[in-house]
């Protein structure tokens, strides 16, 4: 038992290389924040011109749904090391500016960078999907409504559909920013020392893995309060519902 | 109840002038034909009630005057202009602004405020400031008698109080047309009557209407004008008392039988 506690709940251990860990954590929590909103934003922008109407905007629909497709599809650790690479060599050969090619804007590092980049990317794809849904399931009368009042089509998706169409997908949105946080362990393989990172450093140096147990309790209270709060809210929209509102 | 910012709409049509005229109207889903040749010619003042069992075309036919539909063949013309001639509409921003509606299933915003539903439009469409908009609001709001209910969400008033928002929304946007889709239908018994007097008042004020509904009684009192429509013809149109009390045809016969023998 000694053996178990000395390996995965060190607590001498955590308290000595308490701020290796939590400086680690706090590049994880920037980058999630930051990631996590152009994803957000990224994504609306996605389901919005995937819903554009008409023959003539048949191929920006098009492209979106392919952009959709393949970031879905593909490795998020992958997206990450394309990004990365193609983006400094770019850079290097002169073929881009240096400023967007190793990007350092507000003292972040290049790899913080393309961290916010790959997630903003693939999440933006997933978010969009979920966008999709909410828009779809607003009732086809609330845009009859607003059409028929002499309301454009963006008009009537800025003021009409999309309010009602993000509330309703908040909860999955939230899941989806849980998974996107993890997710931000990913970018350590370009050099971005964040919680995990942080704790790989500690082991090899000390050959002790209580660091890794110490960032997964800085993820766990950032997350099980969130999942708590996504339940909370599918049980109050439920409610709502069975009370027969829409 | 001409709009003073509209400025596009120049012409005024005096009441009894002809302000809606629709030609060889025809709307097809695939094989399946809805509206198969409609007529129709609509006055300024004038209130249209259109009967009809379900699937005769009635709704569709009025969803294709303010081009919610998009008819397969046919010519409508507003205030003289044409808003379609097969193809692309012409004019639809100014077809719908000219054109109120309301919906069997009230089709409230139900993320605003009573006020904020007549409001939106409005600001946004008639580009009207708030504050006059809201102004606007809380007078239509009274005229329909919820003068107390201005700042509730859709989700706190009955079924009966909504159509009668939605009804605020539409008569807002000052329209020279109001069109009623089976607007009762979704009531409960009780909450039937206040719709339908509000209706009653817009008649009586002078607006153009056009209502499709079951409401036989309605029909007889308050129309100038009775459409009796099967399988996407207009099978007879006159007077209530001819078509309802004293129908030529045999299927419109059949059809109030059915309706007022219960």
């Amino acid at each position: 038992m000694d053996v178990f506690f000395d390996t995965f709940f060190n607590f001498q251990f955590m308290a000595d290389h308490f701020d290796v860990v939590w400086q680690g954590f706090i590049v994880t929590l920037k980058l999630s924040v930051v990631g996590g909103i152009a994803a957000l934003i990224w994504g609306l922008i996605l389901a919005v011109l995937r819903q554009l109407p008409g023959k003539w905007l048949a191929p920006v629909r098009w492209i979106v749904i392919a952009y959709i497709d393949c970031l879905r599809g593909i490795p998020l650790l992958l997206v990450i090391l394309l990004l990365s690479s193609g983006l400094a060599i770019m850079a290097t050969e002169g073929a881009i500016p240096k400023e967007i090619g190793i990007p350092q804007w507000f003292g972040e590092s290049d790899p913080f960078w393309y961290g916010v980049f790959a997630l903003t990317l693939t999440y933006g794809a997933y978010m969009a999907e979920v966008y999709r849904a909410g828009i779809e399931a607003v009732p086809r009368g609330q845009t009859e409504a607003a059409r028929s009042l002499g309301m454009s089509h963006g008009q009537a998706m800025r003021f009409v559909i999309i309010p009602q169409a993000v509330r309703k997908v908040i909860p999955p949105l939230l899941n989806d920013y849980i998974a996107l946080m993890k997710d931000t362990a990913l970018v350590s393989v370009i050099g971005l020392v964040e919680a995990v990172q942080a704790g790989r450093d500690l082991y090899s140096e000390f050959y002790n893995p209580s660091g890794y147990t110490l960032g997964a309790f800085f993820f766990l209270i950032v997350t099980i309060p969130l999942a708590r709060f996504v339940d909370r809210l599918i049980k109050k929209q439920n409610e709502k519902f069975q009370r027969g509102m829409p | 109840m001409s709009d003073k910012n509209s400025t596009t709409m120049v012409r005024e049509v005096a009441k009894g002038e002809t302000i809606l005229t629709v030609s060889g109207l025809k709307k097809t889903y695939g094989k399946l034909e809805v509206l198969r040749d409609i007529d129709l010619n609509i006055k300024k003042g004038e209130v249209i009630c259109v009967l009809g069992p379900s699937g005769s075309g009635k709704s569709t036919m009025l969803r294709c005057l303010n081009l919610l539909e998009l008819p397969t063949a046919g010519k409508i013309e507003l205030k003289g202009e044409v808003v379609f001639d097969g193809g692309k509409p012409k004019n639809l921003d100014e077809l719908r602004r000219e054109t109120g509606m309301v919906f069997q299933s009230f089709n409230l915003f139900p993320n605003m405020t009573a006020k904020g539903n007549v409001s939106i439009a409005q600001i946004r469409v008639r580009g009207r400031k708030k504050s006059e908009a809201d102004k606007r609001s809380i007078e239509q709001l009274s005229k329909v008698g919820l003068d107390e209910k201005v700042d509730e969400y859709p989700d706190r008033l009955s079924g009966g109080q909504q159509q009668r928002v939605a009804i605020a929304r539409a008569l807002a946007m000052d329209p020279e047309i109001m069109l009623f889709d089976e607007v009762t239908s979704a009531l409960d018994p009780e909450l039937v009557k206040g719709v339908l007097d509000v209706m009653r008042g817009l008649a009586d004020s002078g607006m153009t209407m056009i209502c499709v509904t079951h409401e036989i009684g309605f029909a007889r009192e308050v129309a100038d004008r009775v459409i009796f429509m099967d399988e996407g013809y207009i099978v007879e149109e006159g007077s209530p008392d001819q078509v309802i009390g004293d129908p030529r045809e045999e299927r419109t016969r059949q059809f109030l039988g059915l309706v007022l023998d219960h």
